[in-house]
């Protein structure tokens, strides 16, 4: 089990990522958080019944760019529930990149098969900082150009490392 | 990345987009940007424009603003697509890439969350309508579009021009009845398909029709300057629920 510190402006999330059920997209997480690609994103986007969700943008809303796909793992018997942590992506289920995000109540809709027969792939779970995971999910957010659901004040990412 | 995303899918129609009426572009900007961002499918169910002379208009600047505005969502990953309505049918594959959208053929059957939807603009259910029925034969032959496409785009805006002149002064004498589908074309659009459940646009009168265990969803049109303000949406959730929204996105 390997565990990250995720850490932010409001406060720090630990987290064990499975890499036995999920060993392709752990690999890619790190990664990408080897390269410090996650240094200095933000949770652009934050609802705050659904999840909270980062490891793309800059503060300001610059994306940075994250070429490195990884196959869909969502049939992995791992479950979206509450402070679990898995990859965002597009409608195409193996376009997950950077990106991720962390369920703030069970999204049993997410699970394999989903809607798409692919679902979202959960890679780890919250052991510490759920408490952060909750004053981030009620931050005040507002549109920002084409994107709604952002921060106002943006919720930074300081940097993801191996414990 | 717009996903994960709880909404399914988005059906929108009728906005009649046109320069004139600002308000109601903006107002489909911040659709865009508030809901559609947030679903995995927009359908744009027909005459998001309030004419459409050809593909070459596009860079008109009214134009690429609205396309920019689509094509934002299509790049954040949400599945777009179109169906042509009776004053934008001439969009073609020039507008589709630019927008980074999908043309679909009428009816089309979506499968959202394991139900079958079916999916018109709604003119061709208008059958009472023979004069426009007529009208439409003609219009949607690809002879006919290729003929008309081939004139200057300044002759074509005129000739829309005063179609749009005479279907304003028909519309005075047109009876509401035979402005609305027929029960015979819906009943047949519901066999063809064969689904229980249809959305369409078109008529202006936006409801829900349950007969016999069939549902008929009507979209709104767009007006957000009228008294009352007119505009609105439909959609579908993560559990398959379809709810009609008005322009604040409150639940009809």
């Amino acid at each position: 089990m390997t565990t990250v510190r995720i850490t932010t402006n409001m406060g720090n999330i630990t987290v064990e990522l499975d890499a036995d059920k999920a060993p392709k997209t752990v690999a890619n997480f790190l990664e990408y958080a080897g390269k410090g690609h996650y240094d200095n994103t933000i949770f652009h986007r934050v609802i705050g019944d659904f999840m909270i969700q980062g490891g793309g943008f800059e503060p300001g809303m610059k994306q940075k760019p994250a070429e490195q796909t990884v196959e869909n793992e969502g049939k992995n018997g791992l479950k979206n529930d509450v402070y679990t942590l898995a990859m965002a992506r597009t409608s195409d289920p193996h376009s997950a990149s950077a990106q991720f995000f962390i369920n703030v109540k069970n999204n049993s809709f997410l699970d394999y098969p989903g809607q798409d027969g692919w679902g979202y792939a959960v890679f780890g779970k919250v052991t510490d900082g759920t408490d952060v995971v909750d004053q981030i999910r009620k931050v005040k957010t507002s549109r920002s150009g084409m994107f709604a659901d952002v921060p106002v004040e943006p919720v930074i990412i300081e940097k993801v490392e191996v414990l | 990345m717009t996903m994960p995303a709880r909404t399914l899918a988005l059906f929108v129609s009728d906005l009649h987009l046109q320069p004139s009426q600002p308000h109601t572009a903006d107002a489909f900007l911040a659709f865009l940007a508030e809901r559609a961002m947030a679903a995995q499918e927009l359908y744009l169910l027909g005459d998001l424009f309030e004419y459409w002379a050809g593909d070459d208009d596009l860079a008109a600047s009214f134009h690429q603003w609205i396309v920019r505005a689509i094509r934002a969502v299509s790049d954040a990953g949400v599945k777009v697509y179109w169906i042509a309505g009776n004053r934008d049918f001439l969009v073609g594959p020039g507008f589709a890439q630019a927008a980074g959208l999908s043309l679909l053929a009428e009816p089309h059957v979506a499968t959202i969350a394991g139900q079958r939807i079916a999916l018109v603009h709604g003119d061709a259910q208008c059958t009472d309508d023979i004069k426009y029925m007529e009208f439409r034969a003609q219009v949607r032959q690809p002879a006919w579009q290729q003929q008309f496409l081939a004139l200057p785009l300044a002759q074509r805006k005129q000739i829309i021009a005063d179609l749009r002149e005479g279907s304003r002064e028909a519309h005075a004498t047109k009876s509401y009845e035979i402005m609305d589908v027929t029960p015979a074309a819906v009943a047949e659009l519901f066999a063809a398909t064969a689904t229980d459940v249809v959305i369409h646009g078109h008529t202006h009168r936006p409801a829900l029709h349950q007969t016999g265990g069939k549902r008929r969803y009507v979209l709104p049109d767009w007006e957000v300057d009228a008294e009352p303000p007119r505009g609105g949406w439909i959609a579908v959730d993560s559990q398959g629920a379809i709810t009609r929204h008005d322009l604040d996105g409150h639940i009809l």
